[in-house]
């Protein structure tokens, strides 16, 4: 039976981030935090493997803040038990850090694993790294972008996302997967699996129990600034009757003069 | 500074290699081929700048990402090398990370620019949606970046020596079962002058008549938002514009039911103008447009579809 190992990241929503209308700089603090897109995609991945296999789903989660009624939505979703690291010098965290981290409490608390499955990207961030930097540190396979999967003892076959197309591919276990949001739809908990998740193991986590001291959270790529991206558009608005901005639209194409006649 | 430059098709590897020639002027750019490459081949990237080119065993390449990341980190260590720069393919994206990790070297993913400064290299990423750049310093040495720019691949006129590189890896690989190539004809919608684009705002798959109806009256090309082609999967991947899928830059780009998520923003972002129509004056499309009609995509299709036929007599 799997021990299947879900990352999960919390990210602000950037669907609602606004930037500071002088400084361009992102105004974290006003957007909601959530669970990352894909990492829920991981999970729900994770669960369904634990509901045709057994074995047992834990959820891992590091951050600068982390905030408890998120990870006890992925225990509502199903996982088993889940292991929270939250120090505030990951607010600067690079990926390396990140992965030294995940792969210690791993360590540490997780033990015997098979499947390590994470988001191929994260909101936030989007770089594509955490998995197969998980991967070089267990020294084990990856296999990226995964939109659909099979498992069967200890052999893992993917089929993931590539220019050409989609290359399937086998590995054995233990191995790092990820995903994204083509490989399943992550359910709804009901009101009795959120009950349910109350009585489920949150353990907080601390640098020594990790064995971290603070030059392991030091970024080897330092983030300077950041700045909204700025789109000079004319922002013309039309408004109307369907036939007045058919009509419109219409003269507005052909205005362009791209369109052969 | 001395840089390892790595694509998996030679276009790719040529480009980057001119680019890192070009931006950072290094005294050796050394471009990696997991081959014996050809004598064109090796004239293709003496064109692009490189001083060097590196053959490594293909059957490296065969193992997967990890063995590929296992090979380039390997050279980066033999010949004390300052950057290794991978094209950010799919398969780049994931070679590159494990390099990095592997060579405790810092790592800036998917790169727009890359310069060098007072204690690293300074990279710049989109972040947060693909609606922000933010800039990292890349402290460590080597560091490792992943980038889809490309350079003039003509720019030079180096004859560079091809270098075979012997080496035996340990890593865990990954075994390719097969390709599944699409059914779908080849789309190039990088090339694409103007492209009908297709989001959320369609019920159903058979709607999207109309958007292609519009495309083929335009002469353009069908485009669409993730949720179209991976949720759905009412148009293939290939067709897919944003973040994690094709970035276009067309002279028109029509926006059809569409809200303008970050991540299809950073797809589109480039095109000349943009036209939009969407029933909500408040989604975040209209601050990306030129154009944007506020109103029911199937009441004014139809009659903008009818409209045209006639003028441009279709």
């Amino acid at each position: 039976m799997p021990d299947v190992v879900v990352c999960v990241k919390q990210t602000v929503d950037v669907y609602q981030l606004k930037p500071h209308p002088e400084t361009l700089a992102p105004q974290l603090s006003q957007a909601q935090p959530k669970n990352s897109d894909f990492d829920l995609n991981a999970l729900e991945e994770a669960v369904r493997i634990k509901e045709k296999h057994g074995g047992r789903v834990v959820v891992i989660t590091a951050g600068a803040e982390v905030k408890p009624l998120l990870v006890r939505e992925c225990l509502a979703m199903g996982a088993d038990e889940a292991y929270v690291f939250s120090h505030r010098d990951l607010a600067r965290a690079d990926g390396y850090v990140t992965s030294t981290v995940l792969s210690k409490m791993i360590e540490k608390k997780v033990g015997k694993w098979d499947l390590i499955i994470c988001g191929e990207a994260s909101l936030d961030e989007g770089a594509y790294q955490t998995g197969p930097m998980l991967a070089e540190i267990f020294n084990v396979p990856h296999v990226s972008y995964v939109n659909r999967l099979e498992y069967e003892d200890g052999v893992v076959k993917a089929w993931k996302t590539v220019e050409e197309g989609v290359a399937v591919v086998r590995c054995r276990t233990p191995a790092v997967l990820t995903v994204g949001l083509e490989i399943n739809t992550p359910r709804l908990p009901s009101l009795l699996m959120i009950r349910a998740a109350q009585k489920k193991p949150l353990v907080e986590l601390k640098p020594e129990d990790l064995g971290l001291n603070p030059e392991m959270l030091n970024p080897l790529a330092e983030r300077q600034q950041v700045k909204a991206l700025k789109t000079e558009r004319r922002r013309k608005i039309f408004e109307g009757k369907p036939e007045e901005l058919a009509e419109q639209l219409v003269e507005t194409i052909l205005a362009e003069g791209v369109v052969k006649k | 500074m001395n840089v390892l430059v790595f694509g998996e098709k030679l276009e790719q590897l040529a480009g980057l290699t001119s680019f890192i020639a070009t931006k950072l002027r290094p005294s050796t750019v050394y471009s990696a081929i997991f081959d014996e490459p050809k004598e064109q081949d090796v004239s293709v990237l003496g064109g692009a700048g490189a001083d060097k080119v590196i053959s490594l065993p293909s059957h490296i390449w065969a193992g997967g990402a990890a063995q590929a990341a296992a090979a380039l980190s390997e050279v980066v260590k033999k010949l004390d090398l300052d950057l290794l720069a991978v094209y950010a393919s799919k398969t780049g994206l994931e070679i590159a990370p494990r390099a990095a990790r592997r060579l405790n070297a810092a790592y800036a993913s998917e790169s727009v620019s890359l310069e060098t400064a007072d204690g690293g290299l300074l990279a710049s990423r989109l972040v947060l949606g693909g609606g922000y750049v933010s800039t990292v310093l890349l402290k460590t040495r080597p560091a490792v970046v992943s980038m889809k720019a490309v350079g003039e691949t003509g720019a030079f006129s180096k004859k560079p020596a091809v270098e075979k590189f012997s080496l035996s890896v340990e890593a865990p690989g990954v075994e390719l079962v097969e390709i599944v190539k699409p059914e779908a004809s080849h789309v190039e919608l990088e090339k694409a002058e103007v492209i009908v684009s297709v989001g959320r705002g369609f019920k159903k798959k058979e709607d999207l008549a109309m958007a292609e109806e519009l495309g083929r009256l335009l002469g353009g090309e069908l485009g669409c938002s993730r949720p179209i082609s991976g949720d759905l999967k009412w148009l293939s991947e290939e067709r897919h514009i944003g973040l994690s899928g094709k970035r276009v830059r067309p002279k028109l780009y029509i926006a059809l039911g569409i809200s303008g998520q970050v991540q299809h923003l950073v797809g589109m972002r480039d095109s000349r103008t943009v036209i939009a129509v969407n029933i909500d004056s408040n989604a975040p499309m209209a601050a990306e447009s030129d154009y944007f009609f506020v109103g029911d995509i199937y009441k004014i299709l139809p009659i903008a579809i009818q409209k045209l036929k006639e003028k441009l007599g279709r």
